[in-house]
């Protein structure tokens, strides 16, 4: 194989920040000589790192749209590139921000401007398991057992766990620094609604248009204290389930876990930011640092120092969404790149709305088949093609996302039953489920391999 | 040792593999251990008695050396042979010690083998499937089946259909270079069995040339090797094998001056 690598993009439009991360993604066989190919992403090199924006806005509930993209533009002429020598990458709208009006907008119009195969991608689940990468979390469990990452931006703190490198638990807390916004004079600015609720419940005399010192570490202190709740190092209170994101608990890490700390609160928390105007950066990020210095969390865990702090969850989106499929797989080349395609796992497919409207592909996630059979292969290949013939549109594509290295077989086997009837997609070595979105970009590796984006979730 | 209950077996020492074998009493990190254990196919976690290894991880080395010899010593079984429809045919090796010490008759037909496949193998095939005991009659008995079906219908769908399929006693790779001529196939494939190892003795490759003979170097043969079930699974290997021979036949060679 020649050597080949991915031009990735990571912009990641936050509740405070807008930033954009430019790497490349080194591919390599792994194999050596032999004839069948193993291509992996061998190094990841970075391209730019771009400035930290403050991420402008047209009012509390819009983004500035133009704003957004000329920065994106100028990033772009200072990085050296332009949308079409990009090959892959992620564009994320995070905390606050995704929850403005025209925020799938924002991400869409980003994504077509950013590059063909940039993905638009949002929802706080996705941004935990993208900064957890970009501090590099994952890897510290694979030498560690357990370790799980707590990024505090300024509107959410996204949590993910890993052990042994593997995903366990990703979740988010709506705390975070920009929730209370002061101005140069310690006067409070803004306070958002569930933060107020919670100064009230806690009888912390909180006032817009007022200063008040004593109170804003008050308040800061409580938030630290939900975060406290959610790892399980403090009884959790009636007010604590106001702070899930999506309303969903999370499994607190094991004792004794590895913490790295991300996003724009993080360097507070390892080093005390040494005197100077608390309120500089307009909002209580530095207080919340602080509190969460002193809280419980760093001694119940091992603090370790992330390879990313306030940049992780875009280095996470520009060095860390893109997964490369395995290497003996099959394709009908002119159906790539997809998009946005909704998985649903094969052993749960009476459960789940396989096309809905036969139009749009689905991708089947199939599981649990390691080293199948031949008479397994023709069994599954005779089921997907019987189900997918009979109700996806003519010329959709079936595509098959296995978890076990089985797709050329398989693909073969469905070619056979078919005799071509539909376009075929059939890959593996991914792991997705139910409820995630692929997208497959244009084949690497001298064709071998196929880019592979998994998001958990997009705009609802 | 337990006291022996009338009836019961006593446990198989062999099942499993070795690597999952944790030996450690009272670990300070099991999972750690565990961890790093499984990055490996070394035997980590034997723990040991004195200077010496614990008896149950001594025996559990023994257990896998003998499981290499045996894959090494015993045959392919004539039913296997029979129910897979295989020509049965052998080298000129007599027997296995001769086998193992003359590699060169390994690569030789027999007389009688050289009557019966002339008369029963297909001529002129543009793919002749063969399988040979190699060093593992294990692998073959273990992965030949799925990777033949699959192999065929990846060829099938290329338009290829194959003939009766021999299987070799006392097989070499260098054999193929015998067989191919004598039926003027175009292409060869031999599936056979590898050299055992402490870690698997399944383990099964697949040896592949365009129009082999004796006057071919070695680099003229392209090989997948490590089909067994923990490396490259049997069905994947089939269909892999099946795109190598079809990129053999279209660019008329093969080994190191193949483009993939």
């Amino acid at each position: 194989m020649r050597k080949e690598s991915l031009l990735s993009v990571g912009i990641d439009v936050g509740t405070t920040t807008t930033q954009i991360f430019v790497s490349r993604l080194m591919l390599e066989n792994a194999s050596g000589s032999t004839v069948v190919p193993a291509i992996k992403i061998a190094a990841r090199e970075t391209v730019y790192r771009g400035n930290i924006f403050f991420t402008p806005l047209e009012s509390e509930t819009e983004i500035d749209m133009e704003a957004v993209c000329g920065i994106v533009a100028a990033e772009y002429r200072a990085a050296g590139i332009s949308g079409g020598m990009v090959d892959t990458g992620a564009v994320i709208i995070t905390g606050e921000s995704a929850h403005k009006r025209n925020a799938e907008k924002v991400a869409q119009l980003l994504a077509r401007f950013a590059g063909d195969f940039v993905v638009a991608a949002a929802g706080p689940a996705l941004e935990s398991v993208l900064a957890a990468r970009g501090a590099g979390a994952d890897e510290l469990s694979v030498a560690r057992g357990s370790a799980f990452n707590l990024d505090i931006g300024g509107g959410t703190s996204n949590y993910a766990l890993y052990s042994g490198g593997e995903l366990r638990e990703s979740g988010c807390f709506d705390i975070g620094g920009r929730l209370i916004r002061v101005d140069p004079a310690g006067q409070i600015e803004y306070i958002a609604p569930k933060i107020a609720r919670l100064c009230k419940w806690s009888g912390i005399p909180l006032r817009v248009g007022r200063a008040d010192a004593a109170a804003l570490r008050r308040a800061a202190r409580a938030m630290a204290e939900i975060l406290e709740m959610g790892l399980g190092l403090r009884e959790k209170s009636k007010a604590y389930p106001e702070f899930l994101t999506d309303g969903r608990d999370i499994a607190p890490p094991p004792p004794g876990a590895c913490v790295t700390f991300s996003g724009g609160v993080a360097d507070v928390i390892y080093r005390p930011p040494g005197g100077g105007d608390p309120y500089r950066y307009g909002d209580i990020g530095l207080l919340l640092g602080e509190e969460i210095r002193k809280s419980r969390i760093p001694q119940a865990f091992r603090p370790e120092s992330p390879r990313e702090t306030i940049r992780a969850t875009v280095v996470g989106a520009g060095a860390h969404s893109t997964a490369i499929s395995g290497s003996t797989i099959a394709y009908s080349r002119e159906q790539l790149p997809l998009r946005n395609l909704p998985a649903v796992n094969w052993a749960r497919r009476a459960e789940s709305a396989l096309y809905g409207d036969g139009d749009t592909p689905v991708a089947v996630i199939i599981q649990d088949m390691k080293n199948p059979s031949y008479q397994d292969i023709q069994l599954l290949a005779a089921e997907l093609c019987a189900w997918h013939g009979g109700r996806a549109a003519e010329g959709v594509p079936l595509v098959a996302v296995c978890e076990n290295d089985m797709a050329k077989a398989l693909g073969q086997a469905i070619r056979a039953v078919s005799r071509g009837a539909f376009p075929l997609i059939c890959l593996d070595s991914v792991a997705a489920d139910s409820g995630d979105y692929i997208d497959i970009g244009l084949p690497a590796g001298d064709g071998s391999a196929l880019p592979v984006v998994v998001k958990t979730l997009i705009f609802g | 040792m337990t006291e022996k209950i009338p009836g019961e077996m006593i446990p198989d020492i062999s099942e499993g593999q070795a690597r999952d074998w944790f030996a450690v009493p009272r670990p300070a990190d099991a999972e750690g251990y565990l961890r790093l254990q499984a990055a490996t196919s070394a035997r980590l976690g034997v723990w040991r008695a004195g200077t010496r290894y614990a008896t149950q991880s001594m025996l559990r080395f023994r257990a896998d050396w003998a499981g290499a010899r045996d894959a090494v010593n015993t045959d392919v079984p004539a039913d296997f042979i029979a129910a897979c429809g295989f020509l049965a045919g052998s080298t000129q090796c007599a027997d296995r010690e001769v086998y193992l010490r003359r590699p060169d008759l390994g690569r030789r037909l027999s007389g009688e083998t050289r009557e019966l496949y002339a008369g029963k193998l297909a001529h002129d095939a543009r793919v002749l499937l063969a399988v040979g005991d190699g060093l593992s009659s294990a692998a073959i008995c273990a992965n030949a089946a799925d990777v033949i079906l699959t192999l065929q219908q990846g060829l099938a769908l290329a338009g290829i259909e194959t003939g009766p399929i021999p299987f070799i006693k006392y097989c070499r790779v260098g054999v193929m270079d015998d067989l191919a001529p004598l039926v003027r196939a175009e292409a060869v494939c031999l599936l056979i069995g590898e050299r055992p190892g402490l870690v698997c003795a399944e383990s099964m490759s697949a040896y592949m040339a365009y129009r082999p003979d004796p006057g071919r170097p070695e680099s003229w043969r392209t090989v997948v090797s490590n089909i067994h079930a923990g490396g490259l699974p049997p069905v994947e290997a089939g269909a892999q094998i099946a795109e190598v021979m079809t990129r053999i036949l279209e660019q008329k060679l093969s080994g190191v001056a193949l483009e993939l």
